[in-house]
């Protein structure tokens, strides 16, 4: 029997330009999210195909509380596998990447293919003729569970419910547009790390998607003209307003005089009055040839790609708890990338990650507002910023519009 | 002394002159530690093992040192704290025509203002030390996390 939530957190009757402080903090609240979310009806991100070239190759996504194989098939294709053995539960897999010909239980051998059928079992015949499984046990029936797959651009999503629409459906078309842009050549992975965040997962996923805090504060954005709201730009709002794409085009800014003007911090620093000391780090180029520099697209509910310039990333946040979440970031560059572009890309990375220069202060603020918060959890966040709804505001990033959305979907997802 | 040679414990002094710089608080004299041009990276023993590039940070000139030390003391906003480094012996080894290469083992623990304290970073330092002007510099400084995951933010440098 499922409990009932709504006896735990209530919604405000204004909707989702309140967001009670309960869903951030409420161990059933957490519960459900591990069933109507990350087992329901949403595309989740698995994976970069460049992390797993060849055959057997394999890396492990992190899908709620559920750890999943990526692994790439002889034929080309890529299967997603729950990461537990039918016998007993076992992980077979407890590296983070590797290769192989086969997943073999380390408790009992039990012995899969990468397709995630069963192979064999030890002692399945039994011993000289004595003992062995029993004559109910069919190995095809206890393959391992998998993930419908979708795969787009290089990018690897999966799904563990029939209900999720096709993908393009689901993130719609614009949103499906600016995946094939940033992702449409064949992609040059570069690394990656994680952060540990103290807060819970929607506290991340709300910040990347509120574009009117990001000049604010984070003041380098503002102080380099990096990203700011004076600048042309926008966001778009892909399928029921779930995910969405927040843009800026650089060479637009004329914001210097509305940034003193309200006393915002970061048109006060005057540390940088004449712009940084070394510049190779603004040395930029145009990647897409539509002079947009800045775009940030979730799919919902928690995949992050990013285009900073020319720093290229995708970023999964995996909830771990009521109160901690993972941070997972994959920079990537192409193939074709030549040397200027590669250090070019490797330098730019100091805009993002845990020593981000704009993305520091994102691993902290959701910490924060859980600790502020946490006496209070009977009141609620006013989200209005550019009105009510979701529907985006042509021409401006000066709007909540598109963390409405995220609410929007959650509360469906979640029957709140 | 010639030219161009590096004492050991010239260089030994620099590792422990430079951890204490940081944990000290004084950011704005971590430049100088540094020849110009120069390299200061972290990076994580999973990107260095897989042949990964990617920096967490990375600045090779003086200029972009200093841009670091303004970012943390002016632009970016992030919850006061301080650094402990407790560091290793070093293992040096000459290098053939210029200075010395060596690595030495560190923890950092992070306290925060209220008192919360946790082990934030284990690792290695591999640094390529010259003498410039008859001092010991770091020509290339890269910081080997071991851990993939960092808590929270890396604001000030390790």
């Amino acid at each position: 029997m499922i409990a009932d939530i709504s006896t735990k957190v209530s919604w405000p009757e204004e909707g989702v330009r309140r967001i009670p402080y309960g869903v951030y903090s409420t161990p059933e609240i957490y519960d459900r999210e591990k069933s109507a979310i990350f087992r329901g009806p949403i595309w989740h991100f698995l994976g970069l195909e460049a992390q797993i070239p060849e055959t057997g190759m394999y890396v492990l996504a992190q899908v709620g509380e559920t750890s999943v194989i990526v692994v790439r098939q002889a034929d080309g294709n890529v299967e997603a596998l729950v990461n537990r053995c039918s016998h007993k539960g076992t992980p077979l897999v407890y590296l983070p990447q590797g290769k192989t010909s086969r997943f073999l239980c380390i408790y009992h051998n039990w012995c899969f293919a990468l397709n995630g059928r069963m192979l064999s079992a030890a002692f399945e015949r039994g011993v000289g003729g004595k003992g062995g499984m029993a004559s109910t046990f069919k190995k095809e029936d206890n393959g391992l569970q998998k993930m419908r797959v979708h795969r787009i651009s290089g990018l690897i999503f999966g799904t563990f419910s029939d209900a999720t629409p096709p993908f393009e459906d689901y993130a719609g078309a614009d949103l499906v547009a600016n995946i094939k842009r940033v992702c449409g050549r064949p992609l040059r992975v570069l690394g990656q790390y994680s952060q540990k965040l103290p807060s819970n997962w929607k506290l991340y996923i709300e910040n990347v998607k509120d574009p009117y805090h990001a000049s604010i504060l984070h003041a380098f954005n503002g102080v380099m003209k990096q990203d700011r709201l004076t600048m042309e730009g926008g966001i778009v709002m892909g399928s029921r307003g779930w995910s969405h794409i927040s843009y800026s085009k650089m060479s637009t800014d004329a914001g210097d005089a509305v940034y003193k003007d309200k006393s915002l911090r970061s048109g006060e620093i005057t540390a940088y009055g004449q712009g940084l000391r070394d510049t190779s780090m603004t040395d930029i180029w145009d990647d897409f040839g539509d002079g947009v520099s800045m775009t940030i697209q979730t799919v919902f509910p928690n995949f992050v790609l990013q285009q900073l310039r020319n720093s290229l990333a995708v970023r999964t946040i995996v909830p771990k708890g009521t109160h901690e979440s993972e941070l997972r970031w994959i920079a990537f560059g192409y193939e074709d990338d030549d040397e200027r572009k590669l250090n070019g890309r490797l330098k730019q990375a100091n805009m993002m990650g845990p020593a981000g220069l704009i993305a520091m202060e994102d691993g902290m603020i959701g910490g924060l507002v859980q600790r502020g918060i946490a006496g209070d959890l009977d009141k609620a966040a006013v989200v209005e910023m550019g009105g009510h709804g979701i529907e985006p505001i042509p021409g401006s990033r000066v709007s909540e519009g598109s963390v409405r959305g995220f609410w929007t979907g959650y509360r469906t997802l979640m029957g709140l | 002394m010639k030219v161009g040679t590096v004492p050991e414990s010239d260089a030994r002094r620099l590792m422990v002159d430079y951890v204490h710089a940081i944990d000290d608080g004084r950011l704005s004299d971590w430049p100088a530690f540094f020849t110009d041009p120069c390299l200061y990276r972290i990076t994580t023993r999973q990107n260095v093992e897989q042949g990964m590039p990617l920096s967490i940070m990375l600045c090779d000139s003086q200029a972009m040192l200093y841009d670091r030390v303004e970012a943390i003391e002016s632009a970016n906003v992030f919850e006061p704290h301080h650094y402990r480094h407790i560091l290793s012996d070093s293992c040096a080894t000459p290098v053939a025509c210029d200075g010395l290469r060596l690595e030495t083992s560190f923890i950092c623990v992070r306290t925060m203002l209220d008192g919360r304290q946790s082990l934030f970073a284990a690792g290695v330092y591999r640094d390529h030390v010259v003498n410039v002007g008859g001092r010991c510099l770091f020509r290339s400084r890269t910081v080997v996390l071991d851990s993939p995951q960092v808590d929270t933010l890396l604001a000030i440098p390790l």
